[in-house]
Protein backbone atom coordinates (compact mmCIF):
# COMPACT_ATOMS: atom_id res chain seq x y z
CA UNK A 1 0.00 0.00 0.00
CA UNK A 2 1.57 3.40 -1.15
CA UNK A 3 0.86 6.85 1.40
CA UNK A 4 -1.67 8.40 -0.75
CA UNK A 5 -3.44 5.40 -0.46
CA UNK A 6 -3.31 5.23 3.22
CA UNK A 7 -3.95 8.51 3.74
CA UNK A 8 -7.16 7.85 2.54
CA UNK A 9 -8.07 5.27 5.10
CA UNK A 10 -6.16 6.79 8.59
CA UNK A 11 -9.07 9.04 8.91
CA UNK A 12 -11.74 5.92 8.61
CA UNK A 13 -9.45 4.05 10.92
CA UNK A 14 -9.86 6.05 13.93
CA UNK A 15 -13.63 5.73 13.54
CA UNK A 16 -12.88 2.07 13.14
CA UNK A 17 -14.61 2.29 9.65
CA UNK A 18 -12.25 1.24 7.03
CA UNK A 19 -13.92 -1.52 5.03
CA UNK A 20 -12.48 -5.57 5.60
CA UNK A 21 -10.79 -5.47 2.63
CA UNK A 22 -7.97 -2.37 3.19
CA UNK A 23 -7.53 -3.24 7.03
CA UNK A 24 -4.81 -5.43 7.17
CA UNK A 25 -2.84 -3.37 4.40
CA UNK A 26 -3.37 -0.59 6.08
CA UNK A 27 -1.87 -2.29 9.60
CA UNK A 28 1.02 -3.07 7.55
CA UNK A 29 1.51 0.39 6.64
CA UNK A 30 1.35 1.86 9.45
CA UNK A 31 3.69 -0.13 11.02
CA UNK A 32 6.32 0.75 8.53
CA UNK A 33 6.17 3.85 7.28
CA UNK A 34 6.43 6.74 10.13
CA UNK A 35 5.00 9.94 8.04
CA UNK A 36 1.42 8.25 7.94
CA UNK A 37 2.06 7.24 11.49
CA UNK A 38 1.93 10.98 12.80
CA UNK A 39 -1.03 11.82 10.76
CA UNK A 40 -2.94 8.94 12.53
CA UNK A 41 -1.76 10.02 15.68
CA UNK A 42 -2.19 13.34 15.19
CA UNK A 43 -6.08 12.53 14.14
CA UNK A 44 -6.57 10.70 16.76
CA UNK A 45 -5.29 13.40 19.47
CA UNK A 46 -7.56 15.88 17.33
CA UNK A 47 -10.75 13.53 17.76
CA UNK A 48 -9.79 13.45 21.49
CA UNK A 49 -9.72 17.25 21.64
CA UNK A 50 -12.88 17.48 20.23
CA UNK A 51 -14.98 14.88 21.74
CA UNK A 52 -13.59 16.30 25.33
CA UNK A 53 -14.10 20.00 24.06
CA UNK A 54 -17.57 18.93 24.06
CA UNK A 55 -21.05 20.37 22.45
CA UNK A 56 -22.26 23.68 22.66
CA UNK A 57 -24.15 24.37 26.04
CA UNK A 58 -28.21 24.21 25.30
CA UNK A 59 -29.64 27.57 27.11
CA UNK A 60 -31.66 26.25 30.27
CA UNK A 61 -34.98 27.74 28.38
CA UNK A 62 -34.69 25.79 25.30
CA UNK A 63 -36.70 22.74 26.64
CA UNK A 64 -39.76 24.96 27.58
CA UNK A 65 -39.32 27.28 24.71
CA UNK A 66 -39.40 23.81 22.44
CA UNK A 67 -42.34 22.58 24.05
CA UNK A 68 -44.16 25.43 23.98
CA UNK A 69 -43.71 26.02 20.58
CA UNK A 70 -45.08 22.17 19.96
CA UNK A 71 -48.20 22.57 22.44
CA UNK A 72 -49.05 25.41 19.86
CA UNK A 73 -48.27 23.35 16.64
CA UNK A 74 -50.03 20.76 17.81
CA UNK A 75 -53.34 22.74 18.91
CA UNK A 76 -53.18 24.83 15.48
CA UNK A 77 -55.66 23.43 13.13
CA UNK A 78 -54.80 25.24 9.94
CA UNK A 79 -56.75 25.04 7.38
CA UNK A 80 -55.98 22.65 4.40
CA UNK A 81 -55.03 24.81 1.94
CA UNK A 82 -52.05 26.59 3.92
CA UNK A 83 -51.57 23.23 5.35
CA UNK A 84 -50.98 22.21 2.16
CA UNK A 85 -47.59 21.87 0.05
CA UNK A 86 -44.90 24.39 -0.11
CA UNK A 87 -45.80 24.63 -4.18
CA UNK A 88 -49.80 24.80 -2.99
CA UNK A 89 -48.85 27.50 -0.45
CA UNK A 90 -46.66 29.66 -3.46
CA UNK A 91 -49.58 29.28 -5.65
CA UNK A 92 -52.16 30.13 -3.70
CA UNK A 93 -50.12 33.14 -3.08
CA UNK A 94 -49.08 33.81 -6.44
CA UNK A 95 -52.86 33.41 -7.75
CA UNK A 96 -53.50 36.28 -5.05
CA UNK A 97 -50.83 38.31 -5.95
CA UNK A 98 -52.48 38.52 -9.31
CA UNK A 99 -55.90 39.05 -8.21
CA UNK A 100 -54.80 42.16 -5.98
CA UNK A 101 -53.03 43.60 -9.22
CA UNK A 102 -55.58 42.95 -11.90
CA UNK A 103 -58.30 44.43 -8.91
CA UNK A 104 -56.16 47.70 -8.60
CA UNK A 105 -55.88 48.32 -12.18
CA UNK A 106 -58.94 47.53 -12.49
CA UNK A 107 -60.16 50.39 -9.92
CA UNK A 108 -57.33 52.76 -10.80
CA UNK A 109 -58.53 52.84 -14.85
CA UNK A 110 -62.05 53.04 -13.47
CA UNK A 111 -61.38 56.13 -11.86
CA UNK A 112 -58.83 57.57 -14.21
CA UNK A 113 -61.58 56.66 -17.31
CA UNK A 114 -64.75 58.75 -15.24
CA UNK A 115 -61.84 61.06 -14.31
CA UNK A 116 -61.09 61.64 -18.00
CA UNK A 117 -64.71 61.42 -18.92
CA UNK A 118 -65.43 64.15 -17.07
CA UNK A 119 -62.69 66.58 -18.17
CA UNK A 120 -64.32 65.62 -21.82
CA UNK A 121 -67.57 66.00 -20.49
CA UNK A 122 -67.39 69.51 -19.11
CA UNK A 123 -65.12 71.04 -21.97
CA UNK A 124 -67.91 69.51 -24.72
CA UNK A 125 -70.71 71.68 -22.61
CA UNK A 126 -68.17 74.48 -22.34
CA UNK A 127 -68.06 74.92 -26.39
CA UNK A 128 -71.42 73.69 -27.16
CA UNK A 129 -72.59 76.71 -25.01
CA UNK A 130 -70.42 78.99 -26.42
CA UNK A 131 -71.73 77.38 -30.17
CA UNK A 132 -75.12 78.77 -29.02
CA UNK A 133 -76.74 81.66 -29.52
CA UNK A 134 -76.82 82.15 -26.03
CA UNK A 135 -74.70 80.18 -23.50
CA UNK A 136 -77.54 80.89 -20.67
CA UNK A 137 -81.32 79.93 -20.71
CA UNK A 138 -81.89 82.47 -17.73
CA UNK A 139 -80.41 85.56 -18.06
CA UNK A 140 -79.95 87.68 -15.20
CA UNK A 141 -77.15 89.27 -12.58
CA UNK A 142 -79.00 88.83 -9.63
CA UNK A 143 -78.21 85.43 -7.77
CA UNK A 144 -81.91 85.81 -5.73
CA UNK A 145 -83.37 85.67 -9.10
CA UNK A 146 -80.74 82.77 -10.60
CA UNK A 147 -80.55 80.57 -7.00
CA UNK A 148 -84.99 80.19 -6.95
CA UNK A 149 -84.61 79.51 -11.11
CA UNK A 150 -82.64 76.11 -10.25
CA UNK A 151 -85.15 75.42 -8.23
CA UNK A 152 -87.07 72.50 -9.57
CA UNK A 153 -85.29 71.73 -12.16
CA UNK A 154 -82.24 70.24 -10.24
CA UNK A 155 -82.34 68.50 -6.80
CA UNK A 156 -79.89 70.71 -4.90
CA UNK A 157 -79.64 74.40 -4.52
CA UNK A 158 -76.20 75.62 -5.94
CA UNK A 159 -74.55 78.68 -4.23
CA UNK A 160 -74.79 81.58 -6.27
CA UNK A 161 -73.09 85.06 -5.83
CA UNK A 162 -71.92 87.75 -8.26
CA UNK A 163 -68.53 88.86 -8.39
CA UNK A 164 -69.05 91.94 -10.49
CA UNK A 165 -67.09 94.46 -8.21
CA UNK A 166 -64.20 91.97 -8.60
CA UNK A 167 -64.81 91.75 -12.81
CA UNK A 168 -66.23 88.66 -12.78
CA UNK A 169 -69.98 89.65 -13.58
CA UNK A 170 -72.76 86.72 -13.44
CA UNK A 171 -74.63 86.70 -16.64
CA UNK A 172 -76.98 83.75 -15.87
CA UNK A 173 -77.63 80.40 -15.80
CA UNK A 174 -78.86 77.18 -17.49
CA UNK A 175 -78.56 73.43 -17.30
CA UNK A 176 -76.50 71.01 -18.65
CA UNK A 177 -75.75 66.84 -18.72
CA UNK A 178 -72.81 65.94 -17.84
CA UNK A 179 -71.31 62.32 -16.21
CA UNK A 180 -74.76 61.01 -17.06
CA UNK A 181 -76.70 63.66 -15.02
CA UNK A 182 -78.16 67.25 -14.84
CA UNK A 183 -75.89 69.92 -13.68
CA UNK A 184 -75.96 73.49 -12.89
CA UNK A 185 -74.22 75.69 -15.01
CA UNK A 186 -73.62 79.27 -14.01
CA UNK A 187 -71.83 81.51 -16.30
CA UNK A 188 -69.75 84.84 -15.88
CA UNK A 189 -67.92 86.89 -17.71
CA UNK A 190 -63.95 87.98 -17.72
CA UNK A 191 -63.49 91.03 -20.12
CA UNK A 192 -64.37 89.14 -23.11
CA UNK A 193 -63.97 85.42 -21.83
CA UNK A 194 -66.64 83.28 -20.80
CA UNK A 195 -66.63 81.24 -17.94
CA UNK A 196 -69.29 78.05 -17.22
CA UNK A 197 -68.96 76.94 -13.65
CA UNK A 198 -70.93 73.43 -13.29
CA UNK A 199 -72.10 72.59 -10.23
CA UNK A 200 -73.38 68.69 -9.15
CA UNK A 201 -73.39 67.03 -5.37
CA UNK A 202 -70.25 64.95 -4.72
CA UNK A 203 -69.95 61.44 -5.02
CA UNK A 204 -67.72 61.22 -1.97
CA UNK A 205 -67.56 63.48 0.96
CA UNK A 206 -65.24 66.11 2.44
CA UNK A 207 -63.82 69.06 0.40
CA UNK A 208 -61.21 69.05 -2.10
CA UNK A 209 -58.23 71.86 -3.02
CA UNK A 210 -58.84 73.44 -6.52
CA UNK A 211 -56.91 71.53 -9.07
CA UNK A 212 -56.13 73.07 -12.31
CA UNK A 213 -56.14 70.86 -15.51
CA UNK A 214 -55.35 72.21 -18.97
CA UNK A 215 -56.98 70.62 -21.49
CA UNK A 216 -56.61 71.94 -25.46
CA UNK A 217 -56.09 75.20 -24.60
CA UNK A 218 -58.28 75.64 -22.24
CA UNK A 219 -58.46 75.48 -18.16
CA UNK A 220 -60.12 73.30 -16.07
CA UNK A 221 -60.38 73.91 -12.55
CA UNK A 222 -62.27 71.59 -10.21
CA UNK A 223 -62.76 71.55 -6.45
CA UNK A 224 -65.03 70.18 -3.69
CA UNK A 225 -66.80 72.53 -1.01
CA UNK A 226 -69.80 71.67 1.00
CA UNK A 227 -70.82 68.43 -0.64
CA UNK A 228 -70.81 70.40 -4.01
CA UNK A 229 -68.35 69.00 -6.96
CA UNK A 230 -67.70 72.30 -9.04
CA UNK A 231 -65.54 72.39 -12.39
CA UNK A 232 -65.11 75.96 -14.06
CA UNK A 233 -63.99 75.88 -17.69
CA UNK A 234 -63.06 78.71 -19.87
CA UNK A 235 -59.86 80.00 -22.53
CA UNK A 236 -59.45 83.00 -19.58
CA UNK A 237 -55.88 81.85 -18.04
CA UNK A 238 -55.34 79.96 -14.96
CA UNK A 239 -54.41 82.62 -12.51
CA UNK A 240 -57.36 84.73 -13.22
CA UNK A 241 -59.48 81.31 -13.03
CA UNK A 242 -58.27 80.72 -9.91
CA UNK A 243 -59.45 84.13 -8.58
CA UNK A 244 -62.86 83.46 -9.83
CA UNK A 245 -62.70 80.17 -7.59
CA UNK A 246 -61.73 82.36 -4.63
CA UNK A 247 -64.93 84.20 -4.89
CA UNK A 248 -67.27 81.53 -5.16
CA UNK B 1 -51.22 9.15 24.16
CA UNK B 2 -50.94 11.85 22.60
CA UNK B 3 -48.76 11.63 19.18
CA UNK B 4 -46.91 14.69 20.93
CA UNK B 5 -46.70 13.45 24.39
CA UNK B 6 -44.47 10.28 22.20
CA UNK B 7 -43.16 12.66 19.60
CA UNK B 8 -41.39 14.17 22.94
CA UNK B 9 -40.55 11.14 24.93
CA UNK B 10 -38.64 10.60 21.66
CA UNK B 11 -37.27 14.06 20.30
CA UNK B 12 -36.34 15.64 23.45
CA UNK B 13 -33.60 13.90 24.72
CA UNK B 14 -32.02 15.43 21.57
CA UNK B 15 -32.52 18.67 21.96
CA UNK B 16 -28.16 19.16 23.02
CA UNK B 17 -27.52 17.17 19.91
CA UNK B 18 -30.00 19.35 17.53
CA UNK B 19 -29.01 22.61 19.16
CA UNK B 20 -25.05 21.66 18.74
CA UNK B 21 -25.28 20.78 15.30
CA UNK B 22 -27.29 24.25 13.96
CA UNK B 23 -25.13 26.45 16.72
CA UNK B 24 -22.06 24.91 14.35
CA UNK B 25 -24.00 25.19 11.28
CA UNK B 26 -24.94 28.97 11.72
CA UNK B 27 -22.60 29.94 14.53
CA UNK B 28 -24.88 32.06 16.30
CA UNK B 29 -26.39 31.38 19.24
CA UNK B 30 -29.76 33.14 18.66
CA UNK B 31 -30.23 32.05 15.38
CA UNK B 32 -29.30 28.43 16.38
CA UNK B 33 -31.98 28.77 19.10
CA UNK B 34 -34.90 29.52 16.34
CA UNK B 35 -33.35 26.67 14.23
CA UNK B 36 -34.05 24.17 17.03
CA UNK B 37 -37.46 25.43 17.59
CA UNK B 38 -38.55 25.53 13.70
CA UNK B 39 -36.81 22.13 13.17
CA UNK B 40 -38.52 20.69 16.10
CA UNK B 41 -41.97 21.43 15.05
CA UNK B 42 -41.68 20.86 11.01
CA UNK B 43 -40.25 17.40 12.64
CA UNK B 44 -43.52 16.89 14.99
CA UNK B 45 -45.55 17.90 11.61
CA UNK B 46 -43.79 15.39 10.09
CA UNK B 47 -43.66 12.55 12.82
CA UNK B 48 -45.94 10.23 10.99
CA UNK B 49 -43.13 10.12 8.34
CA UNK B 50 -40.60 9.02 10.42
CA UNK B 51 -40.35 4.99 10.29
CA UNK B 52 -39.14 4.20 13.71
CA UNK B 53 -35.45 3.25 14.55
CA UNK B 54 -33.21 5.70 15.91
CA UNK B 55 -35.04 9.23 15.94
CA UNK B 56 -31.49 10.86 16.25
CA UNK B 57 -30.53 11.03 12.97
CA UNK B 58 -34.21 11.39 11.33
CA UNK B 59 -33.96 14.72 13.70
CA UNK B 60 -30.96 16.29 12.52
CA UNK B 61 -31.62 15.79 9.47
CA UNK B 62 -34.47 18.20 9.77
CA UNK B 63 -32.15 20.47 11.76
CA UNK B 64 -29.27 20.63 9.17
CA UNK B 65 -32.17 21.25 6.00
CA UNK B 66 -33.34 23.90 8.34
CA UNK B 67 -29.82 25.30 9.10
CA UNK B 68 -29.52 25.38 5.74
CA UNK B 69 -32.01 26.60 4.45
CA UNK B 70 -31.50 29.95 6.95
CA UNK B 71 -27.90 30.19 5.65
CA UNK B 72 -29.03 30.14 2.23
CA UNK B 73 -31.66 33.00 3.05
CA UNK B 74 -28.89 35.04 5.35
CA UNK B 75 -26.42 34.60 2.45
CA UNK B 76 -29.54 36.18 -0.17
CA UNK B 77 -30.37 39.17 1.89
CA UNK B 78 -26.74 39.90 2.41
CA UNK B 79 -27.80 39.59 5.75
CA UNK B 80 -24.54 40.69 8.90
CA UNK B 81 -25.06 38.83 12.10
CA UNK B 82 -24.05 40.90 14.69
CA UNK B 83 -21.42 39.65 15.83
CA UNK B 84 -21.48 41.08 19.27
CA UNK B 85 -25.13 39.31 19.56
CA UNK B 86 -23.72 36.10 17.93
CA UNK B 87 -21.10 35.35 20.62
CA UNK B 88 -22.49 37.32 23.81
CA UNK B 89 -22.16 35.17 26.72
CA UNK B 90 -25.17 33.60 27.56
CA UNK B 91 -26.98 32.47 30.57
CA UNK B 92 -25.21 29.44 31.52
CA UNK B 93 -22.17 29.99 29.76
CA UNK B 94 -19.07 30.30 31.06
CA UNK B 95 -16.84 32.67 30.13
CA UNK B 96 -14.22 29.98 28.60
CA UNK B 97 -17.65 29.02 26.40
CA UNK B 98 -16.94 32.03 24.21
CA UNK B 99 -14.36 29.83 22.21
CA UNK B 100 -13.33 32.76 20.29
CA UNK B 101 -9.46 33.75 20.83
CA UNK B 102 -9.81 37.34 22.88
CA UNK B 103 -6.97 39.72 23.27
CA UNK B 104 -6.50 38.72 27.01
CA UNK B 105 -6.81 35.13 28.30
CA UNK B 106 -9.67 34.94 31.15
CA UNK B 107 -9.17 33.06 34.15
CA UNK B 108 -10.84 30.37 32.71
CA UNK B 109 -8.77 30.12 29.76
CA UNK B 110 -5.62 30.04 31.82
CA UNK B 111 -6.36 27.03 33.38
CA UNK B 112 -4.92 23.50 31.54
CA UNK B 113 -6.62 22.30 28.78
CA UNK B 114 -9.19 25.57 28.43
CA UNK B 115 -6.59 26.92 26.04
CA UNK B 116 -6.30 23.78 24.30
CA UNK B 117 -10.38 23.28 23.96
CA UNK B 118 -10.31 27.32 23.07
CA UNK B 119 -8.03 26.42 20.30
CA UNK B 120 -9.28 23.30 18.54
CA UNK B 121 -13.04 24.57 18.40
CA UNK B 122 -11.31 27.91 16.76
CA UNK B 123 -9.92 25.81 14.43
CA UNK B 124 -13.17 23.73 14.34
CA UNK B 125 -15.39 27.29 13.78
CA UNK B 126 -12.99 28.34 10.90
CA UNK B 127 -13.92 24.87 8.75
CA UNK B 128 -16.35 25.05 6.00
CA UNK B 129 -20.04 24.06 6.90
CA UNK B 130 -19.42 21.18 5.25
CA UNK B 131 -16.44 19.93 6.92
CA UNK B 132 -17.56 21.48 10.06
CA UNK B 133 -20.94 19.33 9.76
CA UNK B 134 -19.40 16.13 9.18
CA UNK B 135 -16.41 16.58 12.18
CA UNK B 136 -19.47 18.06 14.81
CA UNK B 137 -21.92 14.65 13.69
CA UNK B 138 -18.61 12.00 14.16
CA UNK B 139 -16.66 13.43 16.93
CA UNK B 140 -19.50 15.50 18.77
CA UNK B 141 -22.53 13.38 18.19
CA UNK B 142 -20.98 9.83 17.49
CA UNK B 143 -22.75 9.01 14.42
CA UNK B 144 -21.47 6.17 12.52
CA UNK B 145 -20.85 6.15 8.92
CA UNK B 146 -24.33 5.46 7.74
CA UNK B 147 -26.08 7.49 10.03
CA UNK B 148 -23.77 10.74 8.80
CA UNK B 149 -24.58 9.68 5.44
CA UNK B 150 -28.71 9.42 6.15
CA UNK B 151 -27.85 13.35 7.84
CA UNK B 152 -26.39 14.97 4.85
CA UNK B 153 -28.19 12.85 2.37
CA UNK B 154 -24.51 11.46 0.55
CA UNK B 155 -22.94 7.99 -0.28
CA UNK B 156 -20.49 6.52 2.78
CA UNK B 157 -17.76 6.87 0.00
CA UNK B 158 -18.27 10.69 0.66
CA UNK B 159 -18.95 10.71 4.55
CA UNK B 160 -15.88 9.31 4.62
CA UNK B 161 -13.49 11.61 1.94
CA UNK B 162 -14.95 14.35 3.50
CA UNK B 163 -13.47 13.35 7.39
CA UNK B 164 -10.76 12.88 6.19
CA UNK B 165 -10.07 16.04 4.61
CA UNK B 166 -11.86 17.99 7.27
CA UNK B 167 -8.96 16.43 9.52
CA UNK B 168 -6.35 17.00 7.43
CA UNK B 169 -7.49 20.92 7.36
CA UNK B 170 -8.26 20.99 11.09
CA UNK B 171 -5.03 19.67 11.62
CA UNK B 172 -3.08 22.35 9.56
CA UNK B 173 -5.52 24.86 11.08
CA UNK B 174 -4.38 23.85 14.33
CA UNK B 175 -0.59 23.68 13.32
CA UNK B 176 -1.00 27.54 12.28
CA UNK B 177 -2.87 28.66 15.56
CA UNK B 178 -0.13 27.22 17.73
CA UNK B 179 2.74 28.65 15.62
CA UNK B 180 0.63 32.38 16.04
CA UNK B 181 0.91 31.89 19.88
CA UNK B 182 4.36 30.97 19.65
CA UNK B 183 4.93 33.92 17.72
CA UNK B 184 2.79 36.13 19.71
CA UNK B 185 4.11 35.26 23.01
CA UNK B 186 7.79 35.98 21.83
Amino acid sequence: MQCDEAQALISASIDGEVPDVGAGELRQHMAACAACAGVQADFRRLSQQLKSAGREILPARMETRVRQALAQAAAEHRPALIRGKPWVRQLAAMAAVCLIAVFGTWSVTRYMESESRIEQDVLSAHVRSLLQDSPIQVASGDPHSVKPWFNGRVEFAPEVKDPAAEGFPLVGARLDYIGGRRVAALVYKRRLHTVNVFVWPSASPGDAAPRLIPVNTYNLLTWRHNGLTYWAVSDLNGAELQQLQALL
Amino acid sequence: MSSRTTFEQLALPHLDAAHNLAYWLVRSRPDAEDIVQDAFVRAFRSFATFRGGDIKPWLLTIVRNVAYRWLAGRKRANNVVSIEEAFAPRDGDSVGEAWIASEEPSPEALLIGAQERARVLTALAGLAPAFREVLVLRELEELSYNEIADVIGAPVGTVMSRLSRARGELRTRLGALIEKEEKDAM
